[in-house]
């Protein structure tokens, strides 16, 4: 009983801000101490769906967007990191791809801004893509290196001490075992695409309008009705994708 | 493996990880240096030496540092605590999804809701003025805005966790720490000791990259101190958005300066942690023989 | 990795900034022409895009009826003045020879950089068929920043800093200097301004109040002057500081925070740079609606916003059309009314026809701000760019890091 109780306050305090942020995109007025707001309103909402124009176009190209960023640099990752993981000098490559961390977003976009701009990739979908992956991909790179671990190499080197292929050995058993991981970094790196404003906003010079880039600007302003609007539609369709995903998430057994 | 594809790895990586980065850190070199830039004066050493003076910089250093370590400790310890006592009821129920919602949610929504939970006017300033435990807005004590970054470490937490409860969750079932932990108790061990001796070891050395780089983030984060810090000290990226953008354009090559800094300290922590984890590498290899013993 | 150095300082010296090649500029063709010229193209207007009335203003009138009228197609990317900033200096140091952009929202501040690292494109405001309705000689509109404006930039409305207060809390709100202090003694943590562009303004309405009126800082900078008065500026904060929201050992970031504040009953003040702001928010059901805005008796500073052209805009034909038509009196009027959005007009109105003149009186007056009529008489002309850097400067250095 006392574990429920517990638990139940732990749960909770992840879902109360969820329940915050969906009960002020609907409200109007919330002076202190009124526990909610005054009025209630759907016309933000509505506008999203009516005359929100394009946004679910944004929506569409941010949902494509992060999508193939996500498999790319998953997929890429997966398969270059094993290389660094078993370099002897392993650690000191790595500090390569944890660069992008070291920095803040926004100054890296200022400084790569500069070679997207000479290399004319600035303000096109392409070029918002490439920004992307420079910063997903390191990620992918980093999260697989500690999956590539002794382990694995032993039943690499079983199967072909058995005779199979590399090839065989990769998809017969590396794969299977490292589908839960892929799924993991997938969902990371999606999200990581999915948020992404500061660098998206500066190569894309504002005109690549991803879903972040168009309603981001509502967060920082004054009515917070339409900023938990925008919090709903940028966390609403991660958590569907996750929720599709959840039972991958967690190995079973 | 085959040749072209150990090639063609190691090309992926550096160009799409090393040669943007490098540029990019070179880039704000040159510009801190005053190399380069529309209103650059030839090389010059001014904007360094106007960065290192100023006191706001150094407590900006110290400030990040601060709250990266109280928040990513706090992250651990909750998320550690919450894994190991309730390992088994994540599979199922409620709060195996509840607890993973914060996933969801980018930096920006994160410290606006925080702010309008905490803040005097927030939601929980509210309740405790209707449960009578503040007679006023202003009797509310100061999470928002403070001196101490309560707000920004609240925030920081409060996304970590589950982040973090993921990655130990995912850690006891990939290291088989359930076996290990009956190994132990079938040799005598007490369940503290199976906790202490074992799973908070094993968890921690193996999730020790991840913990750090989330370290970094946290102290390059931008957002969350921008809503809810104060204007000083602020978080290092804020202080350096605060030059590259604001109202003196003389001022940016010091953001740049400040930036180039930060890597490199930030990669001077990160050369002496991988040092450290080498060793840990030694003992993870025991780790795994013992594994293998126990299965 | 040595390689990957000289590469990039390869690629970083071989694109140094190279001349433009000479282009037609579009401000010596006939009007017409000009509109023939513009025809089928696209312009790429960036702006500030955090109000959603604004926003709707631009979407479902001024798009549309561009396209429909000139065959424009006018895109619209978000950005703040300093993101602008931070664009078209990174095309000019990446020797870019044609911007991403076509047409700019720039404020004082905005213009002020862009015409030191000369990004801007003029002048091209003389060429304007509807600026026939402007007063170029109105010192609200012909400075910027005590800067000349000369042509770099076309006037789009005309705003006034005003102190936002809500009545139900503040029956009598202080109307100068001492009468604020004894406020903040009374009640103290109510009362705060933002370290950005608004709270910046207000501080330089102080200072304008501490020298004794605008004649005494107008014109270029003076370093003299500004020891002066600074010092008594810092001097009254100080004094007023232990009154202020937490005890003044920290302001709001922006604005927009200090809104929410005041929105939730943390601050019974804030202010904004845009006089019709209250009337929009509390229509938006954001502020109560016991809000009010009013003016100092020592002044308030008024200006106006703009659009400008970037210097290597490759549409600039296109954006000068845009422009004219924001300038129309029909997009001009429509922008007035407080329903769609309530910024003030930049046109003369002496010059209008009777029918707009009789269009522009019977616009529903604001409810919960003072007439323009009313607040002009408080209005104060801008200071010269350095005060707002110096100022910007102290503030920092003088209160917010002096935590003692």
């Amino acid at each position: 009983m006392r574990r429920r109780i517990l638990q139940g306050i732990w749960g909770l305090i992840w879902v109360l801000p969820f329940l915050l942020l969906l009960v002020l995109s609907i409200g109007r007025q919330w002076p202190f101490p009124a526990l909610l707001p005054r009025q209630w309103s759907l016309a933000y909402w509505a506008d999203v769906f009516a005359r929100g124009g394009n946004l679910n176009e944004s929506l569409l190209f941010s949902l494509v967007l992060s999508l193939s960023i996500a498999a790319i640099a998953t997929g890429l990752g997966y398969v270059t990191s094993r290389q660094i993981a078993y370099h002897p000098k392993k650690e000191r490559w790595l500090l390569l791809a944890y660069f992008p961390y070291a920095m803040a977003p926004v100054i890296l976009a200022a400084c790569l801004q500069h070679y997207f701009l000479v290399l004319g990739w600035s303000g096109k979908w392409s070029g918002v893509w490439l920004a992307q992956l420079c910063i997903t991909y390191p990620f992918a790179v980093i999260f697989f290196s500690g999956f590539w671990n002794q382990r694995m190499q032993s039943m690499e080197h079983l199967v072909t001490t058995l005779g199979g292929t590399y090839w065989q050995a990769f998809r017969k058993v590396l794969l299977p075992m490292s589908s839960s991981a892929l799924l993991v970094c997938f969902f990371q790196t999606f999200l990581i695409s999915w948020f992404e404003y500061g660098l998206t906003s500066l190569i894309g010079v504002g005109k690549v309008q991803t879903l972040p880039v168009k309603v981001f600007q509502y967060v920082q302003e004054a009515n917070i009705f339409l900023a938990a609007l925008a919090g709903c539609l940028l966390f609403l369709p991660p958590l569907i994708l996750w929720w599709m995903n959840k039972r991958w998430l967690f190995r079973q057994g | 493996m085959k040749k072209p594809l150990r090639l063609l790895s190691w090309a992926v990586f550096l160009v799409l990880a090393a040669l943007p980065l490098l540029a990019g850190w070179g880039y704000a070199g040159a510009y801190s240096l005053g190399m380069t830039g529309l209103l650059h004066k030839g090389v010059t050493l001014a904007h360094w030496q106007a960065v290192w003076s100023d006191a706001a910089f150094w407590k900006s250093m110290g400030f990040s540092v601060y709250v990266a370590l109280t928040a990513i400790s706090l992250a651990t310890f909750f998320a550690l605590l919450s894994v190991v006592a309730w390992q088994r009821d994540f599979r199922r129920g409620w709060l195996s999804y509840a607890v993973y919602l914060p996933l969801t949610v980018p930096a920006m929504v994160v410290g606006f809701f925080t702010f309008n939970l905490l803040s005097k006017g927030g939601l929980l300033s509210r309740i405790s003025y209707r449960l009578g435990f503040t007679d006023s807005l202003v009797a509310f004590p100061d999470w928002v805005n403070d001196p101490f970054g309560i707000g920004i470490i609240v925030a920081h937490t409060w996304m970590a966790v589950p982040f973090f409860m993921l990655l130990f969750y995912n850690l006891f079932q990939s290291e088989g720490l359930v076996s290990l932990g009956q190994v132990a108790r079938s040799l005598g061990a007490g369940s503290g000791q199976v906790v202490r001796k074992v799973f908070v070891p094993v968890l921690l050395r193996k999730a020790s990259p991840i913990l750090v780089l989330y370290g970094l983030f946290v102290m390059g984060s931008y957002e969350i101190p921008l809503l809810l810090g104060t204007q000083s000290p602020q978080m290092i990226s804020v202080l350096a958005i605060r030059k590259l953008q604001r109202f003196n354009l003389m001022d940016v090559p010091q953001a740049y300066a400040v930036s180039v800094f930060f890597v490199v300290l930030v990669v001077g922590v990160l050369v002496l942690v991988s040092g450290r984890g080498k060793r840990w590498r030694l003992k993870s290899k025991d780790g795994v023989l013992n594994q293998k013993m126990a299965s | 990795m040595r390689t990957s150095f000289f590469l990039l300082f390869t690629i970083f010296f071989a694109c140094a900034p190279t001349s433009n090649p000479t282009q037609p500029d579009p401000g010596t063709l006939p009007w017409e022409e000009l509109v023939q010229q513009a025809r089928g193209s696209t312009v790429q207007l960036m702006m500030w895009q955090g109000d959603p009335l604004i926003n709707a203003y631009m979407q479902e009138y001024v798009v549309p009826a561009i396209a429909e009228q000139y065959g424009i197609t006018l895109k619209i990317a978000g950005g703040q003045g300093n993101i602008i900033v931070q664009q078209v200096m990174a095309e000019l140091q990446a020797g870019k020879e044609t911007s991403e952009l076509d047409l700019l929202w720039i404020n004082g501040e905005t213009f002020y950089q862009l015409r030191q690292i000369d990004g801007l494109y003029g002048p091209w405001t003389g060429a304007l068929p509807n600026g026939q309705y402007i007063d170029w000689k109105n010192p609200f509109i012909a400075v910027d920043f005590q800067q000349p404006v000369e042509g770099y930039e076309c006037p789009w409305g005309n705003v006034q800093l005003a102190l936002i207060y809500n009545s139900a809390e503040v029956p009598d709100p202080p109307r100068d200097r001492e009468a604020l202090a004894a406020f903040v003694r009374a009640h103290p943590g109510r009362f705060t301004w933002d370290v950005h562009f608004t709270g910046l303004t207000f501080l330089k309405s102080l200072l304008i109040d501490i020298a004794g009126g605008a004649d005494m800082l107008s014109g270029p900078f003076d370093e003299a002057k500004y020891q002066r008065y600074s010092a008594q500026l810092w001097a009254y904060i100080r004094e007023i500081r232990p009154g202020l929201w937490k005890e003044g050992k920290t302001f709001p970031e922006a604005v927009a925070p200090m809104h929410q504040l005041f929105a939730n009953g943390e601050l019974w003040f804030t202010m904004s740079n845009n006089d019709s702001e209250v009337d929009n928010k509390v229509r938006q059901g954001i502020f109560p609606e016991t809000t009010s805005a009013y003016v100092w008796d020592g002044g308030t500073i008024q200006n106006s916003h703009y659009l400008g052209i970037p210097r290597i805009s490759a549409n600039k034909a296109g954006a000068m059309v845009v422009a004219n038509f924001m300038i129309s009196p029909e997009a001009q009027y429509r922008k007035q009314d407080p329903a769609v959005w309530g910024d003030g007009t930049v046109l003369d109105k002496g010059r209008l026809t009777e029918e707009w003149q009789q269009r522009f009186r019977e616009l529903p007056p604001r409810k919960y701000a003072p007439s323009r009529e009313e607040m002009q008489l408080h209005a104060l002309p801008e200071l010269a760019p350095e005060y707002m850097i110096r100022l910007a400067e102290d503030f920092r250095k003088k209160i917010l890091e002096d935590n003692s």
